[in-house]
């Protein structure tokens, strides 16, 4: 459809990443100019010179670094255990019914509690600051993997198990060597919806109960209405979000050759 | 096959025996000393403390505030996102320009912007209703394009050479086709638009649900906590639930 689509507007093939550019630029550029022009008030929306000027004070006074550092190890630590602690939890429930439907009421309650609400009690039984956020990112991101695990274990094609079993295929290499394999793409769906969630974690996690971090320096700027060093700080968290989205994309897009079922 | 024929029966009974044994150690772990209820309360604690909650009057204040914020900054989610997804996935040149800032802004956790909200909207409704808004209207938006540019085109072409004009397309075309997509959207959006408002309320907030939550919290009054929280959670499965179950009507009443 859009190959059709692209004729009206001839066949330039940068034409999107051009005007995608543009428009970054074009929105910028309003911005800086509304302000300079004082049609709008600094105070609410600062303007980009004054964010890249933050940005740069913070970068050079190593703020900025130990902020990142502090969110990057919560979100890795978090993210990582989720990813270990969700595949095996998908897989051994995607494998026995019984692990399924026991786990089922309580990954629900988990998909859809608000788990920032519990942050009290994570600081008094793990501490305050990067223990407790680890545990909101972990707790936001693991449901989502396991729920994906076990959809892609669910859903390999039949087709494909029957064939290995009617050649003598045993069921540990019914797993090994179709299941897991014919489940990768979901897998990797579920790490690339897991890293939002995980990335969400650890920005609330920091909004409430944390005292460093990127989450943290945008409340802490927010209550000293300090409107130019907060969007500098969510100006960082925008561009980390972008890029692990599009790097988890990227290998998406790898493994998407591996895709199997009945319309491949 | 792989696995067998799952029966519900099966299913429910699995369910509910390891709920009661969770349920039975959690009870009894406090009392024999294995924990502080003071800090993973107990079922019977929190039936007490919601018992008592539903019968204070705040109890329907607060439910009421944050109904109000969730119901009106989703009603704008859909009232925006769905025309300007319907745009997006019609028209080329738009879609290239926007698609980069809306790709940003759902790459982003939406919550990081709860403080600039709240700076510039105050600590009132209107912060709730504003981040509400912005959690569910990404993933309509998104949705909403995707299923615009999803419609098979065969039938596109064969609704012009019937000499349909642009808006006959648009209204009898792509409307229908596209609108499993556009449900699908509002689904994800629930989810993220009632945890907007519940953590909203826990920033910064004189009344509502995630209010109450935050002051039970600093109190550690985990009973009470506990008591919000699950009504939280059964709200936001419910409305999933309400929204998954339109959409299997959806599939199945479009023949």
């Amino acid at each position: 459809m859009d190959g059709r689509e692209m004729k009206g507007i001839g066949r330039w093939k940068s034409a999107p990443v051009f005007l995608g550019i543009a428009s970054f630029a074009a929105i910028l550029l309003v911005w800086e100019s509304v302000v300079r022009l004082g049609w709008v008030n600094p105070f609410f929306v600062s303007q980009p010179s004054a964010i890249a000027a933050s940005l740069s004070r913070s970068a050079q006074s190593g703020e900025l670094w130990r902020n990142l550092a502090v969110s990057l190890r919560e979100f890795a630590i978090g993210y990582g255990a989720s990813v270990v602690v969700g595949f095996l939890a998908g897989a051994l429930a995607g494998r026995f019914r019984t692990v399924e439907y026991a786990l089922d009421p309580f990954l629900w309650f988990l998909y859809s509690a608000p788990l920032i609400a519990f942050y009290p009690i994570f600081v008094i039984w793990f501490g305050l600051g990067i223990p407790t956020v680890i545990a909101i990112a972990f707790l936001l991101s693991v449901t989502q993997i396991t729920f994906s695990t076990l959809s892609g274990i669910q859903n390999v094609n039949p087709l494909l198990l029957r064939a290995a079993k009617s050649f003598g295929a045993t069921e540990r290499d019914v797993l090994w060597k179709v299941v897991l394999p014919a489940s990768v793409p979901m897998v990797i769906a579920g790490l690339r919806l897991g890293i939002g969630r995980a990335l969400m974690g650890v920005v609330v996690g920091e909004l409430f109960g944390a005292t460093a971090g990127l989450g943290y320096s945008i409340s802490y700027y927010g209550s000293l209405l300090k409107t130019t060093d907060m969007l500098a700080s969510l100006v960082v968290i925008v561009v980390l979000g972008v890029l692990c989205t599009q790097a988890l994309s990227a290998l998406e897009a790898r493994f998407d050759s591996w895709r199997t079922g009945p319309d491949s | 096959m792989f696995r067998r024929i799952s029966s519900s029966n099966y299913r429910l009974l699995t369910s509910t025996l390891t709920l009661m044994a969770f349920l039975t150690i959690w009870e009894i772990a406090p009392r024999v000393g294995m924990a502080d209820a003071t800090y993973t309360s107990q079922p019977s604690r929190v039936i007490t403390a919601g018992l008592e909650i539903l019968s204070t009057g705040g109890f329907g204040r607060d439910v009421y505030v944050s109904l109000s914020e969730f119901t009106i900054g989703f009603a704008l989610a859909i009232g925006i996102g769905v025309p300007l997804g319907l745009l997006l996935g019609r028209f080329l040149v738009l879609r290239y320009l926007l698609d980069p800032p809306i790709m940003a802004i759902y790459a982003t956790p939406h919550l990081a912007l709860l403080p600039v909200i709240v700076v510039w909207l105050g600590i009132g409704m209107q912060s709730k209703i504003a981040v509400a808004f912005v959690g569910g209207v990404i993933p309509i938006l998104v949705n909403t394009m995707a299923g615009v540019r999803g419609v098979e085109r065969s039938w596109v072409v064969a609704a012009r050479s019937f000499c349909a004009g642009e808006w006959d397309v648009f209204v009898k075309v792509i409307l229908p086709a596209s609108l499993l997509s556009v449900v699908m959207g509002i689904r994800l959006g629930v989810s993220r638009a009632v945890l907007g408002v519940v953590v909203a309320e826990m920033y910064q907030s004189q009344t509502g649900v995630g209010s109450e939550i935050m002051r039970y919290g600093s109190e550690f009054r985990t009973d009470y906590l506990l008591f919000y929280v699950l009504l939280v959670s059964l709200f936001g499965f419910a409305a999933t639930s309400a929204v998954r179950a339109l959409e299997k009507t959806l599939w199945t009443g479009g023949k």
